[in-house]
Parts: structure tokens; C-alpha cells; sequence
């Protein structure tokens, strides 16, 4: 029901249990080297630079990578360079739980093509963006998630209308409800609906009943939504490489520049606006 | 008779705690012994209520999941604790939470077997098909 990781597939099937995660991890850890190791063996790193980055990232939730490119220690291109090199080098949890002995080697293939058709559902198609939106591969599966998430959280059909500039805040705004996603670059994603199409998707949401909403609960629970459109979204463009972090709901959200989008929906009127700003 | 599981809900979002309210209170032989909006209430109703299971958000306000998770672990390694995640696909936040001994990872949107499933994993960790023998 949720873009996933193959570890957490193994155990939602009752493949393996959480130890056996464990021990893979550690496994993995041991015997995958880590970015600032690689972009030593590179020439690209020196062992002190990688030292400066390590008491830099206690301080801050920040990947190596991106860190280490912040403090100008490494060049954007090198840190491609670094993370294709990992990715291709890298042990995957797989491997490790058949080295383990806690998944059979032949049946290995069974479960990660059980695995992809679980996961097929958020494969995305390479949608048309505009110039300024497509350096936001998040964007994407955010565009192509939206609906499919509307059915399946709340049982809303909605269309999703054509990608244009916004310009200003509808009419029907009652609520507007973002949540920001931290990568390469920042995207806001913003929902903003009437009362009508929040209530319903609040209520759809939480399973209450419209007698026991308050506008608290009506803005937590497009604010639930929001999180976990983004949430999935940011899983699907994890995966390909791209950090992305999501962060919480705000239920105040100012817009000033980016894309939207209107949603046909049955209820009520929204739109969802991307902001880049 | 089975025994009753004691299930602790955290997360700050009110919605996902009606969401866990509603999903387990199908559920048979099972209580939900407290709620908290944030990891400094998890760890001080964990050490109050006791429950065999917790089931914590990662990204909260305040003291997150992963932070409250490492502290009810230390303090009460009998508790089994799944952890929820809205980024669920993100390998790092699950990993670490499977590190710091998380027994499960939840995806949302939230998967009723899979909670059901978790639930009864952690009957049978306690050995809980019959009565505990503590109550009689």
C-alpha cells in the first residue's frame, strides 16, 4: 500500500523478521564502503575533508554528499560520480539476507519480482513539465501520484488539470495546506481547496464523522494527506538516487511563485500548487 | 483466552491516530492503553502504561520517533515498537529505525493486514495464545 523498501516488503510478506533486517544491515555496513571512503579512493576527497564533513553532519541531518558539496569541498559532478560508484558497488539487502541464510538463494528472484509488481503502482510515466518544474523530479510523482492517492485515501475520483504558471490565490480558497520537500533544490507542495473538498478529504482521512470534525482536525487532515502524497513521492525519488527529506505540514502556507494544477474532483473545488520559490 | 495486547499510539497528527484508533479497535483482545502527540509523551506514558506495543511516528515536533525509540528501547527492551513513516520507501530513516530495534516499519497509506499481522506477531512473541500466567 505504500512505496516501500525491499527489507520492509520481506517482512510485510513474513518472509524474514526484524532481526534478520538487522543483521543484513550490518552485513551491508561492514562490507559497503562508505561515500567519503570512495571519494577518497577517487582522488576527489582528502582523508581530512571527509574528517571536516563528519563533525559538520553531527550537527545537521544533512546527507555526506550534499554536505560535503555545501562546504565546497566537493564538486557537484563528483558527488554524481561518488554516488553512481556506491550504487554500483553497493551490496543489496538481498544479497545480504541469501548470505545470510535468511532468504533461499533460488527463491531470491520469486520475491524481488513480487516485490516490483507491488512497486509498479508508483512507477510514474515521464510526464511533460515545464522549463523550471523539470529540475524537479520530485514534481513528477507528485503530479502522478496525486490522483491515485485522492482514490485510495479518501475515494475521490479527481482529474488533474494542465500544469500553468500560478498567478494568484483562487477564490475557493478556504484552506491551504504545504508541505516542503528538501533536495537539490525546494519544492512546496501546496493543496488548496474549499471547505467542502477539505471536510471530505479530512473525513475520509481519519474515518470520523463529519458531526465530530472541528477546523483543526479538517486542516490535520489535509495536512495528513499532503504528508502522505509527499511522503510517497519522496520514497519513489529516494530510490532513484535523488535525497529528498520531507517536512511537516504547514497550516499557514504563503504562495508567491511556482505551478499549479486544478483538480476535477466531485466535490467541492482544489487545486494543487507546486512552489519553487 | 487470548491475552489483551496494550498497544501505545503516537504520532502528532490527530488524523493518523483516529486512522490507528479506527483499524485497531476491529481488532479482538486488544486495548489502546494511551496516545501521545510527541516523543517526550511516548517515553513517559511507555514507562507509565507499560504497553506491549507501541506504535510511534518518525517525524514529529519536539523529540522525534527515532529519538523516542532509542530511549523506550534502552529503558523497556520488552517493548516491541513499530515505527510509522510517511517517507517509507526512504531505506536510511527505516533502516535506522530497524537498527535501533523497531520490530516493523508501517507505510501509509496504512495497510489493515499488515497492522493485523503485526499485532499478532507480537501475541505470539509473548506467548500469548493461552492466559499469562501472571493473571491467574
Amino acid at each position: 500500500m505504500s512505496v516501500k523498501f525491499f527489507g520492509q516488503f520481506l517482512i510485510d510478506q513474513g518472509e524474514i523478521d526484524a532481526s534478520h533486517v538487522r543483521e543484513a544491515l550490518e552485513l551491508m555496513q561492514d562490507s559497503n564502503p562508505t561515500f567519503g571512503e570512495l571519494a577518497i579512493s577517487m582522488g576527489f576527497m582528502t582523508q581530512r575533508d571527509v574528517s571536516e564533513v563528519s563533525a559538520e553532519q553531527r550537527q545537521r541531518d544533512v546527507g555526506f554528499g550534499d554536505l560535503a558539496v555545501e562546504m565546497g569541498l566537493l564538486e557537484p559532478e563528483e558527488l554524481v560520480e561518488v554516488v553512481q560508484r556506491q550504487r554500483s558497488q553497493r551490496m543489496p539487502i538481498g544479497q545480504a539476507l541469501v548470505r545470510l541464510g535468511h532468504v533461499r538463494h533460488d527463491r531470491l528472484g520469486l520475491l524481488l519480482d513480487a516485490f516490483k509488481a507491488d512497486q509498479a503502482q508508483y512507477e510514474v510515466e515521464e510526464i511533460a513539465l515545464p522549463d523550471g518544474l523539470a529540475s524537479h523530479r520530485v514534481s513528477r510523482f507528485v503530479l502522478e501520484l496525486l490522483p491515485r492517492f485522492l482514490k485510495r485515501v479518501a475515494g475521490l475520483d479527481a482529474r488533474v488539470g494542465d500544469i500553468r504558471r500560478f498567478a494568484s490565490l483562487p477564490d475557493f480558497a478556504d484552506i491551504q495546506v504545504s508541505v516542503p520537500l528538501e533536495g537539490p533544490r525546494r519544492l512546496e507542495v501546496v493543496l488548496v481547496s474549499d471547505l467542502a473538498f477539505a471536510e471530505a478529504l479530512a473525513i475520509a482521512a481519519s474515518g470520523l464523522s463529519p458531526r465530530d470534525l472541528d477546523p483543526e482536525m479538517v486542516a490535520d487532515g489535509v495536512g495528513e494527506f499532503l504528508n502522505v502524497l509527499g511522503g510517497n513521492a519522496a520514497g519513489a525519488v529516494t530510490r532513484e538516487g535523488h535525497r529528498i527529506e520531507l517536512g511537516p505540514p504547514d497550516y499557514d502556507a504563503q504562495l508567491c511563485d511556482g505551478w499549479t494544477v486544478d483538480l476535477a474532483v466531485g466535490v467541492g473545488r482544489a487545486a494543487l500548487v507546486l512552489s519553487t520559490s | 483466552m487470548p491475552r489483551k495486547i496494550n498497544v501505545l499510539l503516537v504520532d502528532d497528527s490527530r488524523t493518523v491516530l483516529a486512522q490507528l484508533e479506527r483499524i485497531l479497535g476491529e481488532l479482538d483482545d486488544l486495548a489502546i492503553v494511551g496516545m501521545a502527540r510527541d516523543g517526550a509523551a511516548a517515553i513517559r506514558l511507555a514507562g507509565e502504561t507499560r504497553p506491549d506495543l507501541v506504535m510511534m511516528d518518525i517525524v514529529m515536533p519536539g523529540l522525534d520517533g527515532l529519538s523516542a525509540l532509542r530511549t523506550i528501547k534502552s529503558q523497556f527492551p520488552e517493548i516491541e515498537v513499530a515505527m510509522i513513516s510517511s517517507v517509507s520507501g526512504d531505506s536510511t530513516k527505516a533502516a535506522e529505525s530497524f537498527r535501533l530495534g523497531a520490530c516493523q516499519v508501517l507505510g501509509k497509506p496504512f495497510d489493515q493486514e499488515i497492522i493485523e499481522s503485526l499485532v499478532e506477531g507480537v501475541r505470539l512473541s509473548l506467548g500469548a495464545t493461552t492466559c499469562d500466567a501472571r493473571d491467574h
